[in-house]
């Protein structure tokens, strides 16, 4: 019955909350985001789209409608991935030059300007490789109005090739960007097959294994929680179970997919409302 | 105004139909031309409408396209961040999908307008702008007619936010292709009217475009067909005319063109006669054929009437030509048959047969002119079955026949005399009444090739035929050239000195032949010989009466024998004791002028003192056909104190018959008797002898005619002969002679 009524709240009060902000980033690209405000007390979740993706894509959209009616506040940026005003999800084909590193400090610009818009509470929630993103994002910056971070569909960044065969790919890139290469790599990553990026753009992204999100994850000093479904056939096998053995909380929607739509976007959204009743 | 023949006719509705068709021909293809010209006109236009919404669909495909890209997240991150611009520009943009492939070459410019790197090759944009965009620039470029497009790029939607440019180059013609699906306009030619490198406003480019109007298959498919059609068509329709008039002419020309020579045909005389056969078999139309039938049977009628007309002229022809009584051909055929014989060059040799019938008056005289007919009629008959097939018999006069045989051989011709005689022996003529037998005498002359005219040949014929009518002379007589001096003489002067002797009996000379008493030989009288004098020169007897008999003269001629001889005896030339005797031919016998002026000259002696004796010798007895007044004449002669002598007895003119019934005092033998009686064998000389004896012992006095000899004297003296004569006793005329005078012959 509560699901039913924030449908129907999300669906009249859409025109009068939704805002979309550009921000100008420090490398004169224009980054471009959608901003809900919360209600007086509640937290802004600043949610983080999947790999090369918008915040436009449904299931960051599904939980900017939900969070923002449920009186949460919401800012869904879209990481500029080097292209000004991007509004498009990126193409695998493309020439990638941005960074892991350039996507933490766009976020990092993103939660300043929470700040600066008298935000106090920040809770971070990264759909798929979104949540790879805030990881990376904690990983260097400790701000203390960043008080959690949901993983939702987290992704292991995974390369699709065995562990051997990955960390002879990772020598040889991280060799062509100490040897200061700039021939553009094709590799497979994440759901594309033919992901192309610059040596360095490459490198920050293969750096990102299975491995090194399960210690990141765990090492994080805030409240983690990672809601992940039990039928999402995008990750690699035992990925729950591993991201369950670390101190974070890991919530199985069952019969959810990677994408959590249908009925289980009800789901997930009850499951993010508690858990951000729990702050 | 002159018609018009039906072939003629046919001909020109077959030229006019034919003209007519080949215009109509002619017309539909001008019409389809003109049909094809508008067509044509249309496609044109539809052409233009094509290459124009072509124009409007390639410019907003080019604005499409170029807006895509430029409003395209990798373009903008290119000119942001061009490091891998190349690598963008020749792959990622190739790879994209947003321009077509055949899309020559993509550029950007930064916002200064400078290409962020230079392209290659010939097809490359221009490293600086044009021009400020949006811009359309055409280019004559070496692989042909290029595009070039030039847009801004911006950042924002609200195209605030100014990246760079964005230029295209594209192959104007492949993208007209493509933009649109040309059915009328052919751009395989296109020509572009703009300078190369110019700004253009692509939209409304069209009056800058030459290009051909694509050949629309279906119409020239149909024009294919069209043509073919048409040809085939006009091939059957002419093909049909043909048979057509073919059979126009077969079925009605070739009917009335025969029908109009028919009829034309008979318009002239010498084709007045219908043409059989024509147009036998049925004709296919129906009323031709009723026309052919109706002409068929006015024809058979037409022909039944000529072949009547034909038949009534062949018999008046014939009957023209031929002798009503005897059914030979008469006179006109011979004259006729004669002329074109002369003018028949082909028949080199021929032969003239004269056939005429002796004593034919006398026949005609005793039995009557219905028997003369008969016998007439009966000699045609022999005479035409003793012909050759094809030889023709041509009555020429009242008993005379004449038939010409074309043949080499002269024996042909006498076979043929021969057989006449035959045929005519055998005949029996008691049928008719007669007591003795008809004859004919036969005068035939030949012509060898060339050797003389047909008027000679008739006029030899005519000789020998008298040559055959003299006594004692063979029945068939042929032309001989003596007999042409004598013919000469009879054919130019006896006729006329006969005619003359007949009006003047002066010009008769006669000839006196002694009559010796037997068995003292003394003369008992003299036997009158008839000559004619005439310009000095004598005509014997021999020449005198074939012409009195043929003409019919014989009692004329008696008559002024009669006179002559009473001349002479009035001018002493015979002496006033010298008796005499004088022949008398058949038909004067019974003639009343000869009677009776042979009673005057007997009644005339008789009166006189010591006057002479007067014999009169009737010839011809046979040919006596009013016995009753010959009798009965002879009777009054004999009263008158005439004695009467039966002439030629034992020839065929005289008879017993005749003797038993002729009151005659003498009975004279014929010369060819007096010669069986010395020459005949011996059976012959019995009979002979017997006759004689018989005539004695009837009470008649003999005479003996042509005693030459001593031995036919004493022979007929030893039978019983009373009286002789010949020239044993004398030649005529020395009777006459003093010298001679009395001499009886040792």
């Amino acid at each position: 019955m509560l699901r039913w009524i924030f449908l129907l709240i999300t669906i009249f009060s859409l025109p009068v909350w939704a805002e979309p902000i550009e921000l100008v980033l420090p490398n004169k690209l224009t980054a471009k985001a959608e901003y809900r405000k919360a209600e007086a007390g509640k937290p802004t979740v600043l949610l983080m789209h999947g790999f090369l993706q918008t915040h436009e894509f449904p299931t960051i959209h599904r939980l900017t409608e939900g969070l923002s009616s449920a009186g949460y506040g919401v800012l869904a940026p879209t990481l500029t991935l080097g292209v000004t005003h991007r509004k498009q999800s990126k193409a695998c084909e493309a020439i990638h030059t941005y960074t892991m590193d350039e996507g933490s400090k766009e976020l990092a610009t993103w939660v300043n300007w929470l700040k600066a818009n008298k935000t106090r509470t920040i809770v971070l929630m990264g759909h798929s490789f979104g949540s790879v993103e805030l990881l990376a994002y904690l990983s260097t910056n400790h701000d203390p109005v960043v008080r959690k971070m949901i993983g939702v569909s987290a992704a292991e960044g995974r390369i699709k090739v065995d562990d051997k065969s990955r960390d002879k790919v990772i020598r040889q890139t991280r060799a062509l960007v100490k040897a200061g290469s700039k021939n553009l790599l094709t590799q497979p990553f994440s759901f594309c097959q033919k992901f192309r990026a610059t040596p360095k753009a490459m490198l920050s992204y293969l750096e990102w294994t299975p491995d090194h999100i399960i210690l990141q994850a765990g090492n994080l000093p805030i409240s983690t929680t990672f809601i992940m479904g039990s039928r999402d056939d995008r990750l690699g096998p035992g990925w729950i179970e591993q991201l369950g053995k670390t101190k974070a909380k890991v919530s199985v929607i069952e019969g959810a997919n990677h994408f959590m739509d249908g009925d289980f976007e009800f789901d997930l959204l009850d499951t993010v409302l508690l858990e951000l009743k729990s702050l | 105004m002159k018609s018009l023949s039906i072939g003629r006719l046919s001909l020109f509705f077959i030229l006019v139909a034919g003209v007519l068709i080949v215009s109509m021909g002619g017309y539909f293809w001008m019409e389809i031309r003109q049909a094809t010209a508008a067509v044509r006109q249309n496609e044109l236009v539809s052409a233009n409408q094509e290459v124009r919404e072509a124009l409007v669909i390639l410019s907003q495909r080019l604005d499409k396209t170029a807006t895509a890209v430029a409003q395209w997240e990798e373009t903008r991150q290119q000119l942001v961040f061009p490091e891998y611009y190349s690598v963008w520009r020749d792959s990622r943009m190739r790879d994209s999908g947003l321009i077509s492939s055949g899309a020559g070459a993509v550029a950007l410019y930064d916002k200064a307008g400078l290409i962020l790197a230079k392209q290659p090759g010939p097809d490359a944009l221009p490293p600086r702008l044009p021009g400020k965009p949006p811009l359309v620039r055409y280019i004559a470029g070496t692989t042909g007619h290029q595009l070039e497009y030039f847009i801004p790029v911006h950042a924002d939607p609200a195209a605030q936010i100014l990246l760079g440019y964005l230029g295209m180059r594209l192959d104007f013609l492949a993208e007209l292709e493509r933009a649109y699906s040309f059915r009328y306009a052919d751009l395989s030619v296109l020509k572009v009217d703009f300078p190369s490198q110019s700004k253009i406003d692509l939209k409304n480019s069209l009056p800058n475009l030459r290009f051909e109007v694509r050949e629309n298959p279906n119409q020239v498919l149909f024009l294919n067909l069209f043509q073919v059609t048409q040809l085939r068509l006009t091939l059957v329709v002419l093909s049909v005319l043909l048979i057509a008039a073919w059979l126009l002419k077969r079925l009605v020309v070739h009917p009335l063109r025969t029908f109009s020579s028919e009829i034309n045909a008979m318009r002239s005389v010498e084709n007045n006669f219908p043409h059989r056969g024509m147009l036998g078999a049925p004709l296919l139309i129906a009323e031709l054929e009723s026309v052919r039938r109706a002409f068929g049977d006015y024809q058979e009628r037409l022909f039944a009437l000529h072949q009547n007309l034909e038949q009534n002229s062949q018999d008046f022809f014939d009957q023209a030509r031929h002798d009503a009584l005897t059914g030979a051909f008469n006179r006109r055929a011979y004259d006729e048959d004669w002329n074109n014989l002369g003018k028949d060059r082909r028949h080199g040799s021929a032969a003239l047969l004269l056939f005429d019938c002796d004593h034919f008056k006398a026949i005609n005289d005793t039995y009557g002119h219905h028997v003369g007919d008969r016998v007439i009629r009966a000699i045609a008959i022999c005479l035409q079955s003793a012909l050759r097939a094809g030889d023709r018999l041509y009555r020429v006069g009242g008993d005379e026949f004449a038939s010409v045989i074309l043949d080499d051989d002269p024996l042909h011709a006498q076979v043929v005399a021969e057989r006449c005689q035959e045929h005519l022996m055998k005949h029996d003529f008691r049928q008719y009444g007669m007591s003795e037998p008809a004859t004919i005498s036969i005068g035939i002359a030949q012509s060898h090739s060339g050797e003389f005219c047909l008027g000679e040949l008739q006029k030899r014929a005519d000789l020998a035929m008298y040559a055959a009518k003299r006594p004692s002379s063979p029945k068939i007589v042929f032309y001989s050239e003596g007999m042409g001096e004598l013919g000469a003489l009879v054919a130019n002067r006896s006729i006329s000195a006969v005619f003359d002797a007949i009006r003047d009996h002066r010009l008769i000379e006669l000839s006196y032949q002694a009559v010796m008493r037997l068995p003292m030989q003394q003369k008992e009288y003299v036997e009158a010989l008839t000559r004619i004098r005439l310009n000095g020169e004598l005509i014997r007897p021999d020449a005198i009466f074939p012409i009195v008999q043929a003409r019919k003269l014989d009692a004329e001629f008696d008559l002024s024998v009669i006179r002559a001889v009473t001349d002479d005896m009035a001018s002493g030339r015979l002496p006033a004791w010298q008796g005499v005797s004088i022949n008398l031919s058949a038909p004067s016998i019974v003639n009343a002028k000869v009677v009776d002026a042979m009673l005057e000259l007997v009644r005339a002696q008789k009166a006189l003192a010591g006057g002479r004796k007067i014999v009169v010798e009737i010839t011809e007895t046979a040919l006596i056909t009013q016995m009753e007044v010959a009798s009965a004449n002879i009777e009054q002669l004999r009263s008158a104190g005439a004695l009467v002598a039966l002439d030629d007895f034992g020839s065929g003119y005289s008879s017993l018959r005749y003797l038993a019934s002729m009151p005659v005092d003498l009975v004279k033998f014929d010369i060819s008797m007096v010669r069986l009686l010395e020459h005949g064998e011996r059976r012959q000389k019995m009979i002979l002898e017997e006759i004689v004896s018989m005539v004695i012992s009837a009470g008649y006095e003999l005479v003996a005619e042509g005693i030459e000899t001593r031995e036919q004297l004493d022979n007929i003296i030893g039978l019983g002969f009373s009286h002789a004569q010949g020239f044993y006793f004398g030649k005529p005329g020395e009777e006459l002679d003093p010298k001679t005078a009395h001499a009886a012959p040792q």
